[in-house]
């Protein structure tokens, strides 16, 4: 069941990826992030941060505020087309 | 013997990995954030041993093959899916022409293709504004995120210890030896001390008298949307224009393009610009017109940890016996990293590198005037 319950729709990310993904050792949010993608595609994990933090905070005792410290938004707050970068005359 | 590392980077872990699997029994690596905080999960993972320094062409050669043996047996993400440089000026065909002489007194099978010869690669190109490329088969990129993590794993199941959100403040020394360092968490004490902490490593060593000529400058890469993988190249570089813009596809779809924009040195990490994006991306979509209909997804920054020669300082220094260093990669420490973990972990317990033309790259070098010299810094 845990492996049809998606947690990150940008990157199809279920929460037995997570649970897994911890068991096999990795010990840092950051990491795991970095390893499943959570946060990386369009949304910037406005969907699977909450949940990944708090299976990630239960799952190896830590506290969601510790967990999350290390997490930054990055620009652009949403996907900006190539094209509206390149207009005629600029640069 | 003891030893204590300074940075969870990729260099710091290939080397606290190798000297577990040699039979030191206790590594430590300490690093100020989460591990790969730095240039680690920062740059563009891409690979070449076509370099213009023989010390880089060997190292180089010797590092692809480790990361090859490392592909099969930690299932990494790696594709020897080739280089392209390419030129738009006809008479830049004419310095791709003696590199690649200089790459073939290395067995680097470089070449040169025609216009059609890139179109067969590279389909989509913009053919009407090139005149030929530059091509090193042997050269390739990584997928970057999970790699450096199942690295990270395997280097604790070696049985290394590594203490994240740890900051060293300072070496304390006696003599001609370190004997501790003094952490934001306590004191640690080792019998032989690594520092491979980037940047980092000059402010660390400075109090020491220990002067390294390295300047972080700051690189501004960005991500699109991940799209179907029709494009298998490892890394194309627009040669003839300012800052060498170039662009990858991740193994998971989305393509990284980067510029070495003029920028200050030392620059924040969370200073993005917005410049960034317009200078980034508009030569290379002149090159592959279809980047104009995908979108940017993400933009992040990251440093080169440059030396003068643009290669990396490697080994013991004179005033401390139980200091080495490995620091000031240049924007190479990715594709370094096996060789890295190789050269110091021997240096160490053997009294030498095992590859002996890493002797090349110590400190002394900044001192005697024998600088290394590399022409072209891309990737």
């Amino acid at each position: 069941m845990k492996g049809r319950i998606i947690i990150c729709r940008c990157n199809d990310v279920t929460l037995e990826d997570v649970e897994k993904a911890i068991d096999a050792g990795i010990d840092d949010f950051e990491l795991l992030r970095r390893y499943l993608r959570l946060g990386f595609g369009p949304c910037q994990g406005r969907s699977c941060l909450a949940i990944a933090a708090r299976v990630f905070a239960r799952k190896t005792g830590k506290k969601v505020d510790e967990v999350l410290s290390g997490w930054r938004v990055r620009p652009p707050i949403v996907p900006i087309n190539i094209s509206a970068f390149i207009s005629e005359g600029g640069d | 013997m003891r030893v204590l590392i300074v940075g969870a980077g990729v260099s710091g872990l290939f080397i606290a990995y190798e000297l577990a699997m040699k039979g030191v029994r206790e590594v430590v690596v300490v690093d100020k954030s989460y591990p790969g905080s730095g240039a680690s999960l920062r740059n563009v993972a891409c690979f070449r041993s076509s370099f213009t320094s023989p010390e880089h062409v060997l190292l180089m050669k010797e590092s692809i093959k480790k990361w090859l043996e490392l592909k099969d047996r930690l299932n990494l993400d790696i594709e020897q899916s080739g280089y392209l440089w390419v030129a738009r000026k006809p008479e830049t065909l004419d310095t791709f022409r003696k590199l690649v002489s200089f790459y073939h007194s290395y067995e680097i099978p470089a070449k040169i293709l025609n216009v059609d010869e890139v179109k067969g690669l590279v389909p989509k190109i913009n053919s009407k504004i090139i005149s030929g490329a530059m091509f090193d088969p042997t050269a390739g990129k990584m997928g970057i995120l999970k790699n450096f993590v199942k690295i990270y794993l395997e280097t604790k199941k070696a049985g290394v210890k590594i203490i994240p959100y740890t900051e060293v403040k300072k070496l304390i020394t006696s003599n001609d030896r370190v004997v501790s360092v003094e952490t934001s968490r306590g004191v640690l004490e080792a019998d032989v001390y690594v520092v491979a902490a980037a940047g980092d490593s000059k402010r660390l060593l400075e109090p020491l008298g220990v002067h390294l000529p390295i300047k972080d400058v700051p690189r501004h890469p960005m991500i699109t949307e991940p799209y179907a993988a029709d494009y298998r190249l490892g890394l194309l570089i627009d040669w003839d224009t300012p800052g060498s813009p170039h662009i990858t596809q991740t193994v998971h779809g989305g393509f990284i393009l980067a510029r070495d924009l003029e920028d200050i040195p030392e620059a924040s990490l969370y200073s993005p610009r917005s410049d960034a994006f317009k200078n980034i991306v508009k030569p290379l979509a002149e090159l592959l017109p279809f980047l104009k209909h995908l979108k940017i997804v993400r933009y992040w920054m990251g440093y080169y940890d440059m030396t003068p020669d643009h290669h990396p300082i490697y080994g013991p220094v004179d005033q401390y016996m139980n200091l080495f260093i490995a620091a000031g990669f240049s924007g190479h420490g990715m594709m370094l990293a096996p060789v890295t973990g190789e050269v110091i972990s021997s240096w160490i317990i053997e009294g030498k590198p095992s590859i002996p033309v890493a002797q090349n790259l110590t400190l002394e070098r900044f001192k005697t005037g024998k600088l290394v010299r590399e022409l072209a810094v891309i990737g």
